[in-house]
């Protein structure tokens, strides 16, 4: 094939053609694409497997499983937007868990208050990792790594470290609640998930949010206060932890300060799979979704196969290094089809342009050039 | 030095006497491309044993690719590199092996290791994959022995001062074999005192029978060390020369000597003063600066690299603190060290590395081309994808960005398109005033001509310009007044009538 139709061929439209056009859109929907097919292809085995896959119950509880991590992902996300990270989640969902419960059973608060309060404590939680991050310049990973000993500290002091029961019958409310029979916790999960969603598409924060993760340097050199924006992420993934510790609590029906333990790696593993890159500026919320159900299926798949308790951990650890494998040859892949665009797009501009330059904008250095006479003088070396 | 090493030392020079030509490295008709721009154009250099050849010309004539290839860190396009007769292959370890030994620009010893440490750094003395110590210091002093043998092996790297870190980039480069030592801008962060010290080594080392090659932009000090002057421009060889038969006034015109194309701009009636910069001192950066820029007129700080002008533009901008000065727009105070503020007050910034500083890869090009406007393109707090479409659409026509589609990465796109997607960032926001830093840096011939008439269209809209340029003919075309820095300080001004290439040069180069 000579340079011309490779030219053609790769303006052509059609999908493998908007691929190597670099567009992003189509990019992002290989992305979820990839991550759909294994998710498709993995519920299908499972279901030759077990018949139980298949069921309503099945299906619901997989959902339903799903999500707290789903909930804490989407903070996640936006603090790995930018360029960050956030460990200190499964700790304050503990926290939150005991707050929520305790505050009422001990302290005889208002249950409502106590929600907010225990909210109010998750966002106090982003706001010191986001300023020990912007201000004082602590590493992400360290700053959040002391906060979540500090907040699961805390909760255990708090706790006395026993489980605080039982719960204001709010919690178990809401937990049956179902909306057109759907349980309502999956319908919120969702409606989060199209909120950050939209937040991120479409307003100016999420823009920033994306710019400050994409190249830092470049997004304040634009008139973005970048701190503000890693500030603010940080204290979304503060608040959506302490909504998955008020989602956990309903689920245990105790405030437990032992909740969440792990819960950052599983909820960071789910946001890289789901296609946000650890580097920053690049992934959407659809795909982090994507993410956290695959991670449900694989737990799932182990309940239902009676894969014996200890062999958890492995199965989980190789099934996430196995999709973060496939996401990194996906994304080789992606990269070689941009290359290649970009190479052949310059070839084509300097095609396109062949109209001759205008003789006035360069100044004509052979012509008029005064300086012959001592160049001349110099022996060229030959 | 060891018995062993300067036998080899007088054998190396015997049989360099001895072999008719003379040359250690030569260099033949090298073309080297880079996308879109020609590097080198058939360039000829060659340096003899026993002689310190100096390379000169502006920043961009072509120095450094010239030596990257001698140093076998590129391939050239067309041409060879010769040592000592024999074909060099692109390859710095071959290159090293055959007895090429480079000084690179930026000093590159790892802080927390010692002299001795750096010095066999990625060659360490290993038996059975355990480093030898005493082996290490005992090749380290011998290294050290035929540069500096003032200075201690055990000395951490961090503890040197820039000169004598510079000492032991050379130990560490030359070997028992070296023939030719390239040293590039080897005096840049050196003081007068640890200039007199290096030039004594390179003295040395001459007399041993190296051959030299010294890059600098400073024509005294060439004049110094050089036996032979050799002047790149524009990737062209103008011409190499004795030192003896040269003089410095000569040198510069053979550096700039290109014909100034007849300026079209008419002078303009004095207008308002949009910015000004009132004594505005960053210690230790810049010192003193104070400029004012009127509506509509372009002014131009020229100046070598490292002379302070793109920390000047950071200051303006609030990207660095500055610790003395004020900065006003419209003759209001500009808040310091804040770009979003600098922003607002009506400044705009279009920053030297464009990769680092403007774009954000990842995004799409119309993402990248109003992210400085959100604050337009999103009323009530929600982005319209109408008026994201509208400001990129007029954008791409009024500079003819060339592109697939404004959802494709701007990482797709060429350097001139780049470059005039961050253009188009900021010209959405209708700045007063526009700061552009190396505009057409990296960029192909076409779009630098389109770039600097997007310059001169600006200013005939009222724009107040402060440009920053390495490049004299641009600089000549487009500018109204020309402020000239050297060492962090204006150190001239020059206006239409007195601006020159070598008025410029006198300003720049000397001290």
């Amino acid at each position: 094939m000579n340079s011309a139709t490779q030219v053609r061929s790769s303006l052509r439209p059609g999908f493998l053609g908007k691929i190597r056009t670099g567009n992003k859109a189509v990019l992002e929907a290989v992305q979820s694409l990839g991550l759909c097919t294994v998710i498709v292809i993995g519920s299908i085995l499972l279901g030759l497997a077990t018949p139980v896959f298949f069921t309503r119950i099945n299906i619901e509880n997989l959902f339903y499983s799903s999500t707290i991590i789903a909930v804490i992902a989407i903070g996640q996300s936006f603090v790995i937007l930018v360029a960050g990270i956030d460990l200190s989640v499964g700790a304050v969902l503990a926290l939150a868990s005991v707050l929520c419960v305790g505050l009422p059973v001990f302290q005889g608060l208002p249950v409502w208050l106590s929600m907010v309060i225990a909210l109010g404590t998750g966002a106090c939680i982003g706001l010191i990792n986001g300023l020990n991050v912007t201000v004082v310049r602590i590493p992400a990973l360290i700053a959040t790594l002391a906060m979540m000993s500090v907040a699961r500290g805390t909760a255990f002091l708090y706790s006395g470290g026993r489980n605080i029961a039982p719960v204001p019958s709010v919690f178990v409310n809401i937990q049956a609640a179902r909306v057109f029979g759907i349980p309502l916790v999956i319908l919120f999960t969702l409606a989060l998930g199209v909120l950050a969603n939209f937040v991120l598409s479409s307003t100016p924060f999420g823009r920033s949010v994306y710019a400050t993760g994409g190249n830092a340097v470049a997004a304040r050199l634009s008139g973005i206060r970048t701190n503000r924006v890693i500030l603010a992420s940080y204290v979304i993934s503060g608040v959506t932890a302490a909504i998955g510790g008020l989602m956990i609590t309903a689920r245990l029906e105790a405030g437990a300060a032992t909740a969440g333990v792990g819960a950052e790696l599983t909820v960071i593993s789910a946001v890289v799979i789901g296609g946000v890159s650890l580097f920053g500026g690049e992934g959407k919320i659809g795909g982090v979704l994507l993410g956290v159900l695959l991670l449900g299926l694989v737990q799932n798949a182990i309940n239902l196969l009676n894969v014996p308790p200890n062999y958890d951990y492995v199965v989980s650890g190789l099934v996430i290094a196995a999709a973060a494998a496939l996401d990194v040859y996906r994304r080789r892949i992606v990269e070689a089809g941009l290359r290649r665009r970009s190479i052949l797009g310059r070839k084509d501009e300097t095609a396109t342009k062949g109209k001759p330059a205008e003789p006035d904008q360069k100044p004509d250095t052979a012509k008029a050039n005064d300086m012959k006479g001592p160049e001349a003088a110099y022996d060229r070396p030959k | 030095m060891t018995e062993k090493s300067q036998a080899l030392w007088k054998a190396d020079r015997q049989s360099a006497t001895a072999a008719a030509a003379e040359h250690v490295l030569v260099a033949r008709g090298i073309c080297k491309s880079f996308p879109g721009v020609a590097a080198l154009d058939y360039v000829d250099f060659e340096v003899r044993s026993g002689e310190v050849n100096a390379l000169v010309g502006e920043n961009g004539a072509g120095k450094s690719t010239l030596i990257k290839i001698m140093a076998g860190f590129y391939a050239p396009d067309r041409g060879e590199i010769r040592v000592n007769g024999k074909h060099l292959r692109a390859d710095p370890t071959a290159a090293h092996k055959a007895g090429v030994a480079t000084i690179h620009q930026d000093h590159n010893l790892v802080p927390s290791m010692t002299v001795a440490e750096n010095i066999m750094l990625g060659h360490w003395p290993s038996r059975f994959g355990i480093i030898s110590k005493k082996d290490q210091t005992k090749r380290a002093l011998d290294a050290l022995g035929r540069v500096a043998p003032e200075l201690a092996p055990g000395t951490l790297a961090r503890r040197l001062s820039p000169a004598e870190g510079q000492l032991v980039e050379i130990a560490r480069a030359l070997s028992e074999d070296s023939r030719a030592l390239i040293m590039d801008e080897p005096t840049a962060s050196l003081s007068s005192p640890e200039i007199d010290r290096l030039f004594a080594l390179v003295n040395e080392l001459k007399s041993k029978g190296l051959g030299i090659v010294f890059v600098s932009h400073w024509i005294e000090e060439v004049f110094r060390i050089a036996d032979r002057i050799t002047v790149l421009r524009d990737g062209k060889l103008v011409g190499s020369a004795p030192s003896a038969e040269l003089d410095q006034e000569r040198v510069i015109k053979m550096m700039v000597g290109r014909a100034v194309h007849e300026i079209t701009s008419s002078a303009r009636e004095p207008d308002k003063v949009v910015l000004e910069v009132r004594n505005l001192s960053r210690y230790g950066v810049v010192e003193d600066i104070s400029l004012e820029v009127r509506k509509g007129e372009v002014v131009t700080l020229a100046g070598l690299v490292g002379a302070g002008r793109s920390e000047v533009a950071s200051c303006i901008f609030g990207i660095d603190s500055y610790d003395a000065g004020e900065v006003l727009v419209n003759g209001k105070h500009v808040a310091p060290n804040d770009p979003t503020a600098a922003m607002q007050a009506g400044i705009g910034f279009i920053p030297e590395d464009r990769r680092r500083q403007a774009l954000i890869a990842q995004l799409s090009v119309s993402t990248n081309a109003t992210i400085a406007v959100l604050d337009r393109v999103a009323p009530r707090w929600v982005i319209s994808a109408e008026r994201e479409r509208e400001i990129v659409s007029d954008a791409t026509r009024s500079l003819a960005i060339k592109m697939s589609s404004p959802r494709a990465r701007v990482s797709t796109l060429s350097g001139g398109n780049q470059q005039k997607v961050v253009l188009a960032r900021w010209l959405a926001r209708k700045p007063s005033v526009l700061i552009l830093d190396e505009p057409t840096k990296g960029v192909d011939v076409g779009a630098k001509a389109e770039i600097s008439e997007i310059i001169l269209r600006l200013a005939s809209q009222g724009t107040a310009i402060l440009l920053i340029s390495s490049e004299l003919p641009e600089v000549l075309a487009l500018s109204d007044r020309v402020l000239v820095m050297r060492s962090g300080r204006i150190a001239g001004e020059l206006d239409r009538r007195s601006m020159s290439p070598e008025s410029i040069m006198n300003y720049a180069a000397t001290v």
